[in-house]
């Protein structure tokens, strides 16, 4: 069983092209490869919502390493798929690092390092159930922003003078990406939006 | 009318149907997206005895008027102002078609208007949204079972685009969080609608 995982999980990793990935990850010093695992296995445990991407990528651009959000997403896709297969798969510290061994020779030896310290501290705790599939496309609400402002005028109509609030929603998506999702109301829609928000309120506490 | 040849005002009190219904129809091109109103389809219909020429000025003419109008979105006391002033002008309007005019800006002022709100929101608009209570029976955290949690969706989307669906997981903490952040939008509302 131990020994058709590893290989599956290692058939999985060539599917997804780790190798290709690798150099990308290598651009990555220890200690950020280190915080997005943390905060993959994070994710994977349910202790936050997801993983912060592009927060993560503005630092490490600022201590001068050139990665795009792109490349990094990628890179947490593929350390999340390794981890929760593993998961999954039950594997032991041991098997995870072999598998990876097998597949990957090319990832960078702190890369490896980081993976198996991960694992071996939290990788036990990741309890996978099959309702992961049912709840796949509903997304987590991490926060709201918002702005109130007033349409003076325009092309077509000298005198608008009507207020509407924009709203900025963060969302973990399902794959624990973390996105923003912007969207305008006038009045009435604010009103009614938070009417049904209070409807809500009342509903889950009766429930 | 016996004549042949219609004035270049079309002066006749049942001429009231005509023009109210004339700048019906220029509502519905200029405001309300319906392009199948043609000036041939209103002549026809409204105006049948009338040469084409004098028809498309007449049309011209109110439909400015109207533009004008709803640009300003002019209230009862601008809007009588306004068309007493025209009623006075070379080559205006008569009282009785100021009246018509009147009439009509009063009845579809609030549509009229709000089609030219919607002409000007281009970003992502909450097109509709829906939303349920389901109580979580099995959970990868222990912790959650039997706990209620409202699952919503908006569609979103620019007008006329195609919408994006977003479905939210909310339990009652988080739509807690949600009911503050929207209070603070709805006293910065009032707060608004005070000083305007």
């Amino acid at each position: 069983m131990a020994a058709g995982s590893a290989a599956v999980l290692a058939r999985a990793l060539e599917a997804l092209d780790v190798g290709g990935a690798a150099d990308k990850i290598t651009l990555i010093p220890q200690d950020f490869f280190a915080e997005l695992c943390e905060q993959i296995i994070q994710h994977l445990n349910h202790k936050i919502p997801g993983v912060n991407t592009a927060e993560l990528c503005e630092r490490i651009q600022t201590s001068g390493i050139e990665i795009n959000v792109g490349d990094l997403a990628k890179i947490a896709n593929i350390v999340s798929f390794l981890f929760s297969t593993a998961a999954r798969s039950n594997l032991s510290t041991e098997e995870l690092v072999t598998a990876l061994g097998n597949t990957v020779s090319v990832l960078p030896k702190h890369a490896v390092q980081v993976i198996r310290h991960v694992w071996n501290e939290q990788g036990k705790s990741i309890s996978v159930s099959e309702d992961a599939r049912n709840t796949a496309t509903v997304g987590q609400f991490v926060d709201i922003k918002w702005k109130l402002g007033v349409a003076m005028s325009s092309d077509t109509c000298r005198s608008l003078k009507y207020p509407y609030v924009t709203v900025t929603l963060k969302v973990a998506d399902p794959s624990g990406q973390i996105t923003d999702k912007s969207f305008e109301m006038t009045v009435p829609q604010f009103k009614n939006f938070f009417r049904q928000f209070k409807e809500m309120a009342a509903v889950l506490e009766t429930v | 009318m016996a004549a042949p040849e219609q004035p270049p005002q079309p002066p006749p009190p049942e001429g009231s149907k005509p023009l109210s219904a004339l700048l019906g129809g220029i509502a519905q091109v200029a405001y309300y997206g319906n392009a199948d109103i043609t000036e041939e389809l209103l002549r026809g219909q409204l105006y049948p005895e009338a040469a084409p020429e004098e028809f498309r000025a007449l049309r011209a003419k109110m439909g400015g008027l109207l533009q004008s109008i709803a640009s300003a979105d002019m209230d009862l006391n601008q809007l009588e102002a306004f068309l007493t002033a025209q009623t006075k002008k070379q080559g205006g309007i008569t009282s009785d078609q100021a009246a018509v005019i009147a009439k009509f800006w009063k009845n579809h002022r609030i549509k009229i208007r709000e089609s030219l709100i919607n002409q000007s929101r281009w970003d992502n608009v909450l097109k509709n949204m829906n939303w349920r209570v389901d109580l979580k029976s099995q959970s990868r955290h222990k912790d959650q079972i039997n706990t209620p949690v409202a699952i919503v969706e908006m569609e979103l989307g620019k007008n006329g685009q195609e919408s994006e669906f977003l479905c939210l997981e909310f339990d009652e903490a988080k739509v807690s969080q949600m009911l503050k952040k929207l209070s603070e939008i709805e006293e910065s509302m009032s707060l608004l609608t005070q000083t305007t």
